[in-house]
């Protein structure tokens, strides 16, 4: 993890210099505008807004077809209030119709200019709302103000080994075998002294070796010992075998649950909505992912030098979505008579056929949250099994986990454990959970 | 002495044979072809391969296919595009259809994953024919059948449906000045006939010919003649209380009315319970199930059924000179019987008459007219026009093919080349054959344009299958193959452009929306059925007529004297067949189904096969024998038969208790040449006797011609030998004794006294109070044995088909089967009177009564019994397995673990039910089972559930009592924060069971049908005194009879 909390930390510190850099640079230009135009067009700078509150109602009302510097399924608002009258977008914003209806040659040309496609039309909200909007589309987004103060880059202490270690180990080791060396010298000079034959090395090693293997304590002890060992990794090698923790396989998109679920915060069953009703959690079919990457091309996407990483081009990654769907990015429209193509994932979850796994009896029915089994999902870039997805792992859990009572379908039965087992916590393994036929069948 | 003591290892070496020699001297009784590989040391040395190399390949690929075997595979898990709304992966969706193949007739529910079709259920909203039956059942894997026709054939040659259609458009416009022929199975479709008008519209000369294989057009004949249109009475079996059927297979195929719910219905014990008295010559289904069987010649039906009529008419004042014929003189008093007990319950009961004869059903109709029926059983204004073919429509074209007169022949759903008599010959004469049908079969290869048409779930429907009820088809897939369904296909030589659907839909709107309002075209796609309860005359299609029963009586009987005298002239044959129906199979239109050929005949308990039924002591008298291999399995001898001068041979011969003697009985559907690899080449094709679309002929001649058939038998035991299996009460004894009397339960003497079963045992008793407790109740006196329970658990548990050979290994995988057993004329009690007190070779004993106790009786009761997994709670499968792989859960069910089974099958051998099934092969992938299981093709493989483990070879496994369902259910109570209802879900046999014979259910949940079921006095566990406590129970049958 400190890996990817670095590359994050890197990420929003550059992305924050860069948008402050903007930001100073279009605040100063909208003034310079503003000053122009007070000259010009007084009506222009007749309303006072909040930025934040538009930001908040741009959101919600018009960023399904608006963005502020580009075209999408309607204008650019950007220069909204450069083109038009305040007035003028108040009424237009919110009833178009009424306003075409009224003979206002301007909003007819609009309409005509995008095929006809009416705008919603928005009489709940105020001047002041519509004021705030435009605000908010006169100053832009304002910087995103990092959480928990500013994040210094510092790296993780790194224990780091002395330099004279190495050759101080050196040192004694020759000492060591210096030693070696002269107590041989020595004995062998007692020995010719005492009128024996000197002994080589090799003599003196295959005499210790002669009297270790005649030690039948000893052999026993070390073979057991062996033995041992080689059994203890044989069983956990062996144990290991199919688990595939950590498996981390390349996918066909390079698609981040990081970006999604991390730094957009989008819920987990938004994509996987089967996860609440069926046995699969669902790879999201492609048109889910059209339901943003309409308007999310990735052009906005910056890398971590704070330069933008497609230099405003599309992303490569996203371009493959529209290549499987059939999106014409430049009409904004899916082409007619695409031939589309499907996405093919590489599962990383995988359970074996012989067991039964349901998604909705423990997301919806159990109410286990999605990390428990995923892991912290919203911070893998590209994602990784995060247990070990054996039957120990899931029995454990059984073990522990303690029955949501509140469920009207164990009206009754609850009470009827705690009277025969004389307990409170009734955990999985108690109503059944471990019984073979729950999940092999 | 001791040295000279010598050991003989068998008879052989008494009598000094040359065979023993041969034993003493050589260890095996065959060579052992060693020498031809090890003795040519030519071929050894020229071997590239070393001893040395072979060991080192061994070890080397061994190390290569473990560290293989490590590796994890990339599985793709692959979305989809734009996902439909309807489809939620991993949650079923059911549309309402139905099914309709011009010979069953039954309204569904589709249950469809990921929008493959895998499971038809009953339509519970229908009230008419709402049970489905083994064939509809096993429907769904025709759907996937791989040898379907994917592309349209010209002459023999693959074409674009463009260029076909043109084919047939071009041969219809050429065919000006001679006769067009579209000749169908019966069409219950209102806007289907619409569009075949306007077919004729275009081509005035086209005539449109109905043909049902199993015909029952002379009785259609009376009604039409009578009602106007062509149609049957329905039949009301739950309003009668009595039935008497001559020869009427009503539970099984008769008229294409199912009735076996309200048959049931009304059989329930008690004071009004329904009679049944049968009179017929082969042990039919429905015979099997009566409570009072007379055995018949074909030739006597006509005497007895006028004899009958006579009595019943001097009984209820009305005429009564009729010309009998010679009649047996031990039937008459029989006859007299009944007649009494039919007059006694007067518009209560029911006559039903089976076969294709007018002069037969006249007097049934008579005789129901007589009883005041007409108020009752008999609902004229209802009628049912499930069958209408029209066997003078079918004459006159084959004699106008013969002789040249026309010009196109269009088949569409039927396959005459097999099932009719001269078709073949008849059909050589016309110039352009057109066959609209799913596979190349025996007509289609005769024919120059095959046009492949969809399967039922991929196509749209509209059906009238009687006067008050009208229900939609639609379909639940794309098409397979390149197929049009038969409408469209229609409707394009009409120049119609609409699509059927349109069609339908318009047709739906004008015709019958305006009659039931309520009903727009979605309420009625949604629901599948509109029905019309109401008695008045409410139709949807037809016009109200008006008609008066009085009159039609006068009709009927008017006409009563001409047909005594003509079936006082029927001949008695030395030998007489009836052609019947297996409940499997039917008529033949689904052979290819391994599903149905593999589920065994209820009575004979055959399965891929058809053969001649005979009895016993035609049997001894002709020479036949049965004999058995010493594995068990059952062997015949053939037969070479002559009916009517055509000749049929090498027909396997049976030997069936029952079976009225001087009669044998055959079944169509069988011997297909070219039906497809599970169908062909099995049994005999009997439609060959069939000359002029009768059910029985009385000229036959029998030749035995030896030989050794092997049948594919899985019961080889028929009796109880005395043993409490079935438990079975007359009507009167359980209205008037006491039921410790006649449902007694087992007592152990202990020193507390004497003790139940249930109460003296070894194990601990396990928590079953707390939680769920899952019982199922089976009622066998509801239980008809139709097996459709048998293939509905097929589908839904992924059970393998092991096909002929492997059932005749007594390795059938059939997690429930349905134990028939006869009585025998032999009790304990009859031992007693005879005085079987006998020891060893003084005077006759134990054993001799037990030997004849194993021999069924001549006319026999029959029971049936479905047996699967008992889900004991002291279970001794589970005691024995060294591995732990069964095990019982807290709510009452017996697990099963395929992942940790190691097959040792010590389970199986301590199962005092034997219903645990091994996998003896991987049925799914050996080449073996190729021909016979379906999901060895990608096609078939997607009827799989995929919510079922599909075991591998050298695994357990039996009934797990649908845990998938039981976990489903509790999921979906649990997501919507519920309790369960009882009814809400149940088990596969007992959804597909139409006589609700089958109840499934909590007990722990009082107020549930299961647990009042469990305290019924009929209540019992089979093999009680083996103290299993099984979670399954049955209900005793009970008979009516005095």
């Amino acid at each position: 993890m400190p890996l990817n909390f670095k590359f994050a930390t890197l990420i929003s510190v550059t992305t924050h210099l860069r948008f402050m850099l903007r930001i100073q640079f279009k605040r100063f230009f909208t003034f310079l505008i503003l000053v122009l135009a007070l000259g010009f067009h007084t009506s222009a700078l007749a309303f006072e807004g909040d930025a934040a509150n538009g930001k908040k109602l741009f959101k919600a009302n018009c960023a399904a077809c608006h963005k502020l510097d580009k075209k999408l399924i309607g204008p650019a608002l950007g220069d909204m209030t450069e083109r038009r009258s305040a007035e003028w977008l108040v009424a237009w914003i919110r009833d178009n119709g009424a306003l075409r209806a009224s003979g206002d040659a301007d909003a007819q040309a609009v309409f005509d200019e995008y095929n006809g496609m009416p705008m919603t039309a928005f009489p709940a909200l105020s001047d002041q709302d519509i004021y705030d909007i435009l605000q908010y589309s006169i100053e832009g987004d304002a910087p995103a103000v990092p959480q928990g103060g500013t994040p210094t880059p510092t790296g993780e202490p790194v224990a780091t080994t002395p330099d004279y270690v190495l050759p101080m180990l050196f040192v004694l080791g020759a000492v060591f075998v210096l030693l070696l060396i002269l107590l041989i010298k020595m004995k062998n000079t007692l020995r010719v002294v005492q009128g024996k034959d000197a002994e080589s090395i090799g003599d003196e090693i295959s005499a210790f070796r002669k009297g270790l293997v005649a030690n039948k304590f000893l052999m026993t002890i070390g073979t057991l010992a062996v033995g041992i060992f080689v059994l203890y990794f044989a069983y956990w090698w062996l144990m290991g075998i199919g688990v595939e923790k950590d498996y981390q396989p390349v996918q066909p998109i390079a698609f981040s649950h990081k970006v999604h679920a991390g730094q957009n915060k989008i819920d987990c069953n938004y994509c996987h909505s089967s996860a609440r009703h069926s046995k699969t959690s669902g790879i999201p079919s492609t048109n889910v992912c059209m339901n943003c990457h309409k308007y999310v091309d990735g052009s906005e996407i910056v890398d971590e030098s704070g330069q933008l990483k497609y230099g405003g081009d599309r992303s490569p990654e996203i371009a493959k979505i529209y290549a499987a769907i059939g999106w014409d990015v430049d009409k904004l429209a899916y082409i007619e008579g695409y031939e589309q193509k499907a996405v093919q994932w590489v599962r990383v979850h995988n359970l074996p056929d012989l067991v039964y796994f349901n998604h909705a009896q423990h997301v919806t029915a159990g109410g286990v949250d999605c990390e428990t089994c995923h892991g912290p999902v919203s911070e893998m870039d590209v994602l990784k099994q995060y247990s070990d997805l054996t039957m120990g792992w899931c029995v454990e859990c059984h073990r522990e986990t303690e029955v949501n009572t509140d469920n009207g379908y164990y009206d009754g039965y609850h009470e009827n454990i705690k009277e025969k087992y004389h307990t409170d916590k009734i955990t999985v393994d108690k109503i059944g959970g471990l019984e073979c036929g729950k999940c092999h069948y | 002495m001791a040295n000279s003591k010598k050991y003989w290892q068998g008879f052989e070496d008494l009598v000094d044979s040359p065979l023993a020699k041969k034993f003493q001297q050589n260890e095996f009784a065959e060579d052992i072809p060693s020498d031809e590989f090890l003795g040519n040391n030519e071929a050894l040395g020229n071997s590239q391969t070393t001893r040395r190399d072979f060991l080192k390949y061994l070890g080397f690929s061994t190390a290569a296919a473990t560290l293989a075997a490590c590796e994890t595979p990339i599985v793709e898990s692959i979305p989809y595009v734009v996902k439909p709304d309807s489809i939620t992966p991993g949650v079923p969706t059911f549309y309402a259809s139905t099914f309709f193949d011009g010979y069953d007739y039954a309204p569904v529910l589709v249950k469809t994953r990921e929008g493959r079709p895998i499971k038809l259920e009953p339509n519970n909203l229908a009230t008419f024919n709402k049970g489905t039956n083994a064939r509809v059942q096993a429907s769904v894997l025709s759907l996937y059948d791989s040898e379907r026709l994917r592309e349209p054939l010209v002459d023999g040659a693959e074409t674009t449906w463009k260029d076909a259609l043109a084919k047939v458009k071009s041969a219809l416009d050429g065919a000006a000045g001679k006769e067009v022929i579209f000749m169908t199975a019966t069409v219950i479709s209102p806007s289907t006939k619409k569009i075949i008008a306007e077919l004729k519209e275009k081509y005035p000369n086209l005539t449109h010919v109905t043909y049902d294989a199993v015909s029952v057009s002379q009785k259609l004949d009376i009604y039409q003649n009578l009602l106007g249109e062509r149609a049957m009475p329905r039949y009301r079996l739950d309003k009668a209380e009595l039935v008497v059927s001559f020869a009427a297979d009503f539970l099984g195929d008769w008229n294409g009315q199912d009735v076996a719910a309200e048959y049931a219905a009304a059989r329930k014990p008690g004071k009004n319970m329904l009679r049944h008295v049968q009179l017929e010559s082969v042990m039919s289904l429905t015979g099997s199930n009566a409570d009072k069987r007379i055995k018949l010649k074909p030739s006597e039906y006509g005497a007895a059924l006028v004899y009958l009529t006579s009595k019943v008419a001097s009984g209820t004042g009305h005429a009564s000179a009729f010309e009998v014929g010679s009649l047996n003189d031990q039937l008459k008093p029989q006859l007299d019987e009944i007649a009494k007990e039919l007059v006694a319950k007067g518009g209560k009961s029911l006559v039903l008459v089976g076969g294709n004869d007018i002069h037969l059903e006249r007097f049934a109709a008579a005789m129901n007219m007589m009883l005041g029926n007409e108020s009752a059983a008999v609902d004229y204004t209802d009628r049912v026009y499930l069958r209408q073919g029209n066997d003078k429509e079918v004459e006159a074209a084959l004699k106008n093919m013969a002789a040249g007169n026309v010009g196109v022949v269009m088949t569409s759903g039927i396959n005459p080349a097999y099932t009719l008599h001269g078709y073949a010959e008849a059909v050589s004469k016309v110039g352009t054959t057109v066959s609209l049908t799913d596979r190349l079969d025996e007509s289609a290869s005769l024919s120059n344009i095959v046009l492949p048409t969809s399967h039922f779930l991929e196509s749209w429907g509209g059906f009238h299958p009687k006067r008050k009820t009208y229900t939609l088809a639609q379909p639940t897939i794309n098409p397979l193959f390149n197929t049009i369904q038969v409408e469209d296909i229609l409707l394009s030589l009409t120049g119609n452009t609409l699509s059927y659907k349109d069609y339908l839909k318009e047709f739906y709107q004008t015709m019958v929306e305006p009659k039931a309002p309520e009903n727009t075209w979605n309420i009625a796609l949604q629901n599948g059925v509109v029905e019309k309860e109401e008695t008045d005359l409410d139709y949807f299609i037809t016009e109200a007529e008006i008609f008066s029963i009085p009159d039609l009586k006068q009709r009927i009987i008017e006409a009563l004297v001409d047909s005594s005298t003509a079936l006082a002239k029927q001949k008695a044959g030395s030998y007489e067949i009836v052609f019947y129906q297996k409940i499997g199979i039917g008529s033949g239109n689904m052979a290819n189904n391994p599903w149905l050929q593999e589920l065994p005949d209820p009575v004979s308990r055959i399965s891929w096969d058809n053969y001649l039924t005979i009895s016993a002591a035609d049997a001894v008298a002709l020479g036949f024998e049965m004999s058995n291999d010493t594995n068990g399995g059952l062997n015949g001898n053939y037969a070479n038969i002559t009916v009517g001068g055509v000749k049929l041979e090498k027909v396997p011969v049976f030997v069936q208790p029952g079976q009225a003697i001087g009669t044998v009985g055959i079944a169509v559907g069988y011997g297909r040449t070219a039906c497809g690899k599970a169908a062909n080449n099995l049994g005999v094709n009997a439609y060959t006797l069939i000359s002029g679309l009768e059910h029985w002929n009385t000229d036959v001649t029998i030749e035995n011609i030896g030989g050794k058939h092997e049948y594919a038998s899985i019961q080889l035991g028929h009796t109880m030998m005395g043993r409490k299996i079935v438990n079975e009460v007359t009507l009167a004894d359980y209205m008037n004794v006491d039921p410790h009397d006649w449902n007694h339960h087992h007592e152990f003497a202990t020193y507390k006294g004497k003790l139940s079963a249930n109460e003296t045992n070894i194990w601990d008793d396990l928590d079953h109070e707390t939680l769920h407790m899952w019982n199922m109740s089976i009622d066998l006196n509801s239980c008809t044995g139709c097996g459709a329970c048998v293939v509905s658990c097929h589908l839904e548990n992924n059970v393998p088909v092991v096909g002929k050979e492997e059932v005749r290994n007594h390795r059938d995988m059939h997690w429930l089967r349905i134990d028939r057993y006869y009585s025998s004329d032999m009790s304990k009690a009859e031992a007693a009177k005879q005085g079987y007190s006998g020891v060893g070779l003084i005077g006759k004993g134990a054993t001799d009564m037990y030997a004849e106790m194993e021999i069924p009786s001549e006319s026999p009761d029959v029971v049936f019994q479905p047996v699967m997994c008992q889900h004991c709670n002291h279970a001794p499968c589970e005691t024995v397995c060294p591995v732990a792989a069964t095990s019982h859960s807290r709510e009452g069910l017996n697990h099963m673990a395929y992942n940790r089974c190691i097959g040792t099958r010590y389970c199986a051998n301590n199962c005092p039910y034997k219903v645990r099934r091994f996998n003896w092969f991987n049925y799914m992938g050996n080449s073996k089972f190729k021909d016979v299981n379906p999901a060895q093709d990608d096609y078939g493989r997607m009827v799989l559930n995929p919510d079922v483990n599909v075991r591998s070879r050298g695994v357990m496994e039996k009934c797990s009592m649908c845990i998938q369902r039981i976990q489903y259910a509790k999921l979906e109570a649990k997501k919507k924060g519920k309790k369960i209802e009882d009814g809400s879900f149940t088990t596969a046999c007992a959804q597909a069971c139409s006589t609700g014979a089958i109840t499934f259910g909590d007990v722990n949940n009082k107020k549930s049908e299961v647990s009042a079921l469990k305290e019924d006095e009929r209540a019992y566990h089979l093999l009680e005194e083996v103290g299993t406590q099984p979670s399954v129970f049955y209900q005793t049958k009970v008979r009516n009879r005095a």
